[in-house]
């Protein structure tokens, strides 16, 4: 038995020299020294230690892509065009990239190492981007499934977005969960209120982030949030407006009808469908509903296609009620937000009635 | 079907916490290629492939999505209900990434209960992996069969 012990004791403790000699060669022999990353030719220029993946290098001098899985090559939408001082595109990328992105040197940046001088693109408004500790100043449950948080930005911090844009919450370790993982979620708050933000969540099943904030996230605890992103915005036109929406997509379209109201856009009128099954689902209604007595450009048509009965809002699938409250749609502009399927049914039935489909604007769930 | 290294790699990144919640494994405690060559006989056995169970599954699904997570009854038999959630699932294996949305299948006779997502379907057509014992998403072939009148 001693024998035995002896013989696991003299192995663990070549296996602990050998990583130990590892390290050492590492920072001696891997060591990268300064390297300068070029943004969009010259624009931003950075000074970093190489050796680390290009997002994280980004991100610790506070320049953040979108990223999904906290960089562990499994969301492929931290992608940027590496114009020149980086190697090949490697096997863990090419799930993510398309034939016309590999052509154009599109990366994911998190699989890409600094090693040397690196020049890179990025769309221009990511280089506004911030990074937010925020504390939830309120946590509200909407839905059985659905719950509305608003954190609040440090103090004499504001943010800058356009309504219908998006943040990264970024998730703690949690049980078996053991790195940070963050998720978008629409901003569901007017862009005058820059000193917080409002999303609101629905629980996922077996999702990392969505359990995070229904079980560990509570009023008080701190959260990081990263943004704003995205390209779903309300556009300037005299056109009158059509949203549609189910579940948490109410909120970048809360957000877009809010921010008209504060900007006074009351040429436009706008109607928002929102979609839901039963009663249960629906939330916000007193709060349309007063916007809509309020402001008289503005309908909100909450719409259920479950069998109850009684609930007073109108009945069936939310394209069919869209597709009964119009007829030709001629000087219109859509803005859509909730899944690849609930999307697809919906340009169908507007571009059947005549909508052009590049009035249709869409943030898609995903 | 041996347990190679990649295959390890792979089986890694199924456990709890790291792609989602809480994993593809279940409380299995065989390799992976154990679990696939397990269920690759059963379904080997009676003349099938892992396309055509995944197919069938799929077809439910699409018969459940344009009802934007309404409920409908199918063939007399099942309840389906397809979610719609934001964000996409990556696959273990590195292939691709797949929307989250779960069709929930309800025989009406028994009231037991699957389900499954784009990428749970991915892996059953693709890899022959139908989920952990014990797994939420398993979706046990020798029961898919059965169910499916396959």
């Amino acid at each position: 038995m001693t024998e035995v012990f002896t013989s696991v004791f003299i192995l663990t403790s070549i296996s602990l020299v050998l990583v130990l000699l590892l390290l050492i060669a590492e920072y001696f022999f891997a060591n990268y020294g300064e390297c300068t990353i070029d943004i969009n030719k010259g624009e931003r220029v950075l000074k970093v230690q190489g050796g680390n993946s290009l997002l994280r290098t980004l991100s610790e001098t506070k320049l953040f892509l979108p990223s999904g899985c906290g960089g562990r090559g499994s969301c492929g939408t931290c992608k940027c065009k590496v114009v020149s001082g980086v190697g090949q595109v490697l096997p863990t990328e090419i799930p993510y990239l398309n034939p016309t992105e590999l052509k154009e040197n599109v990366r994911l940046a998190c699989q890409v190492k600094v090693k040397q001088n690196v020049q890179i693109e990025v769309p221009e408004e990511l280089l506004s981007v911030k990074e937010f500790e925020t504390v939830i100043e309120k946590y509200v449950p909407l839905t059985h499934d659905i719950r509305g948080l608003r954190f609040k930005l440090p103090e004499g911090e504001t943010v800058k977005f356009k309504a219908g844009q998006f943040v990264n919450l970024v998730s703690e370790p949690y049980g078996d969960v053991t790195e940070s993982t963050s998720r978008a979620y629409s901003i569901s708050s007017a862009p005058s209120d820059n000193k917080a933000l409002e999303l609101i969540i629905r629980l996922v099943p077996n999702g990392i982030v969505t359990t995070y904030v229904f079980e560990h996230l509570k009023e008080g605890a701190k959260a990081k949030l990263i943004g704003p992103y995205g390209e779903f915005f309300l556009r300037d036109s005299d056109r009158e407006i059509i949203c549609i929406a189910g579940g948490s997509g109410l909120a970048p379209i809360r957000s877009i009808v809010l921010d008209m109201i504060d900007r006074g856009i009351s040429n436009r009128k706008c109607t928002f469908f929102f979609g839901a099954v039963n009663v249960r689902d629906v939330y916000y209604v007193d709060e349309f509903k007063a916007l809509e007595a309020k402001h008289p450009w503005f309908k909100f048509v909450p719409a259920l296609s479950g069998k109850e009965e009684g609930h007073g809002f109108e009945r069936g699938l939310i394209t069919d009620v869209v597709a009964r409250h119009y007829g030709t749609l001629d000087n219109h502009e859509a803005y859509l937000c909730g899944s690849p399927g609930m999307i697809g049914a919906c340009v169908k039935v507007l571009t059947g009635k005549g909508l052009p489909e590049n009035r249709v604007f869409y943030d898609k769930f995903s | 079907m041996k347990q190679t290294p990649d295959l390890q790699h792979i089986q890694e990144k199924m456990k709890a916490g790291t792609l989602t919640l809480k994993g593809f494994l279940g409380d299995d405690t065989r390799t992976l290629s154990d679990i696939i060559a397990a269920d690759e006989l059963i379904v080997a056995s009676r003349g099938l492939s892992h396309e055509q169970i995944a197919a069938k599954l799929a077809d439910l699904t699409e018969r459940g999505r344009d009802l934007m997570e309404g409920e409908v009854e199918l063939d007399g038999r099942f309840r389906v209900s397809v979610r719609d959630d934001r964000g996409k699932l990556p696959s273990p294996w590195g292939d691709g990434r797949f929307e989250k949305g779960d069709t929930v299948l309800v025989e009406l006779t028994t009231g037991r209960t699957w389900r499954w997502n784009q990428l749970t379907l991915h892996l059953v057509k693709n890899h022959g992996f139908y989920g952990g014992q014990g797994s939420d998403y398993r979706l046990d072939p020798q029961e898919m069969i059965a169910l499916l009148g396959l």
